[in-house]
């Protein structure tokens, strides 16, 4: 067997060692390197920014723990800057799994900025009928979530004061990890409710998403860690996305390290075999 | 016996697509009232459609177990993990946490399955680098573009690819907003358009396959 063949049957443990170390290392001596702001990060934060104190912004964290690596850093960076700018915070989720999970995500950065729950803020929880309850919650807020997580009635919710559905929200963000996510938003909640919304979501959904934001269906788009890490450093806040950027540069390189050694392999093996194919005839 | 088992859902079904289908268009408060209601069933549909799920779970799982088939231990594992958790999701009333403290639903979340899918999802990294480095090779001339827009995007969603070619960060962004943008409203015109074709084909009896027992 040719060095060629040899390389191109690698242990798939070496691959895995390799990888691991790539996320490993960077994580335990962080490099640091500067992240550069996109526009569809940029779109999610300005209109936030720009929003008046007391607005009615709506959360919905549309994703469950397999997600949690990208879509956590995500909430954390938009709620530390929604309760910075003094917003009415309504959360919710979609994904019944994630109810937990959205849960503390809320608790913990409500705490760190001294919101009140009911006041400043209110986690409604998740309701059966995924893209229904957008409707639903179009039609009467008060219908699709009579109480809210902890069992409090929701009318009469200082947080809620105004609001009877979803035309009275300024605007929504959806962190989706699949469906339904930020396109049952739009196409269930923004397209007849009329309110302004912005999208979040894996790395992996991102792509299938920028049709909504090129036709302007959503105003933003947070992609994956790299989108994370982009509104933690907006914010002057860094997180565990930032922190994770240098393992994720580390893996991309390796996996693009690994894909030009294949390459160059495959077709070293491809020009001896036609080698010998040309000596046989 | 057959009017009830297919004329009158498909009849059902009709009735419903056609004026809910119609209700988008009139915005008369009876027509909103009639969505709010409809929505309400929905939800309640949903939840019931859960209990259904659950009970079709519990229902293949304990036939695997009954007949010894393999992998049966799995079923078993499932049987306890699922029996268990709602077990302790009803003595806790279905909270995580009360005033900030963990109850032991919570915990059984927060320690098992937080955990379990986030390492799932993790492994897809090492997966994902060792079927890229066997498959992913520039055989034919499209191979090769699909190489090239996948180094370039992978190179420019990082800090690191940027700093190296600096170029990159632009360029994966005019492959994800132009390139990428274009072909997927294409895909997502062409979806939609079936989506309408299949609706009508339901509304209007065509499509029965959703009454079970296949085409008549």
């Amino acid at each position: 067997m040719s060095l060629a063949e040899r390389m191109l049957r690698i242990d798939r443990r070496i691959i895995f060692l390799v990888i691991g170390l790539c996320t490993l290392l960077p994580l335990l001596f962080p490099v640091g390197l500067p992240i550069k702001i996109s526009s569809e990060v940029r779109g999610v934060y300005d209109y936030i920014e720009n929003l008046p104190e007391g607005s009615v912004f709506l959360l919905s964290l549309d994703f469950d723990p397999a997600s949690k690596p990208e879509l956590y850093p995500q909430a954390i960076a938009i709620l530390r800057h929604a309760f910075k700018k003094n917003l009415r915070v309504v959360a919710m989720t979609l994904w019944v799994s994630g109810t937990g999970l959205a849960d503390q995500i809320l608790s913990q950065t409500a705490k760190e900025a001294g919101k009140e729950n009911g006041k400043d803020y209110v986690f409604l929880g998740w309701s059966p009928g995924g893209s229904a309850v957008i409707l639903n919650m179009g039609q009467d807020l008060y219908n699709a979530f009579p109480a809210d997580y902890g069992g409090k009635a929701t009318k009469g919710l200082p947080v809620l004061a105004g609001v009877q559905n979803l035309r009275d929200v300024t605007y929504a963000v959806s962190l989706g990890a699949g469906n339904p996510g930020v396109e049952a938003w739009y196409v269930f909640g923004k397209d007849k409710y009329k309110f302004e919304l912005g999208g979040g979501c894996t790395g992996v959904i991102a792509p299938g998403l920028y049709p909504l934001l090129r036709s302007g269906q959503i105003n933003g788009l947070i992609g994956g860690l790299r989108g994370a890490a982009e509104y933690e450093t907006l914010i002057g806040q860094k997180g565990k996305a930032v922190a994770g950027m240098d393992a994720q540069s580390a893996t991309h390189l390796a996996i693009i390290v690994l894909v030009a050694i294949c390459n160059l392999f495959y077709f070293s093996l491809r020009r001896q075999q036609r080698r010998h194919d040309g000596l046989g005839s | 016996m057959m009017f009830l088992r297919r004329q009158l859902p498909l009849l059902i079904t009709m009735v419903t697509g056609l004026v809910m289908a119609a209700q988008y268009y009139v915005p008369h408060p009876a027509s909103e009232q009639l969505l709010t209601t409809v929505t309400k069933w929905l939800q309640i549909i949903g939840g019931f459609a859960l209990v259904l799920g659950i009970t079709s779970l519990f229902h293949v799982h304990a036939s695997k177990i009954r007949r010894k088939e393999a992998g049966w231990a799995y079923s078993l594992v499932l049987y306890v993990g699922m029996l268990g958790t709602i077990i302790v999701g009803l003595w806790n009333g279905g909270k995580e946490s009360v005033d900030g403290a963990l109850t032991s639903f919570g915990w059984v979340y927060s320690y098992t399955l937080v955990p379990l899918q986030g390492t799932m999802f993790a492994i897809l990294a090492f997966f994902i680098a060792s079927a890229a480095y066997r498959s992913f090779r520039a055989r034919s001339r499209e191979a090769a573009v699909l190489l090239v827009a996948a180094v370039i995007v992978m190179m420019g969603r990082v800090p690191l690819g940027e700093y190296m070619l600096p170029i990159s960060g632009d360029l994966s962004s005019w492959i994800l907003n132009v390139l990428n943008a274009s072909v997927r409203r294409a895909i997502l015109i062409g979806v939609s358009l079936g989506a309408v074709a299949l609706s009508f084909k339901i509304i209007f009896g065509v499509e029965r396959s959703y009454l079970g027992g296949g085409k008549e």
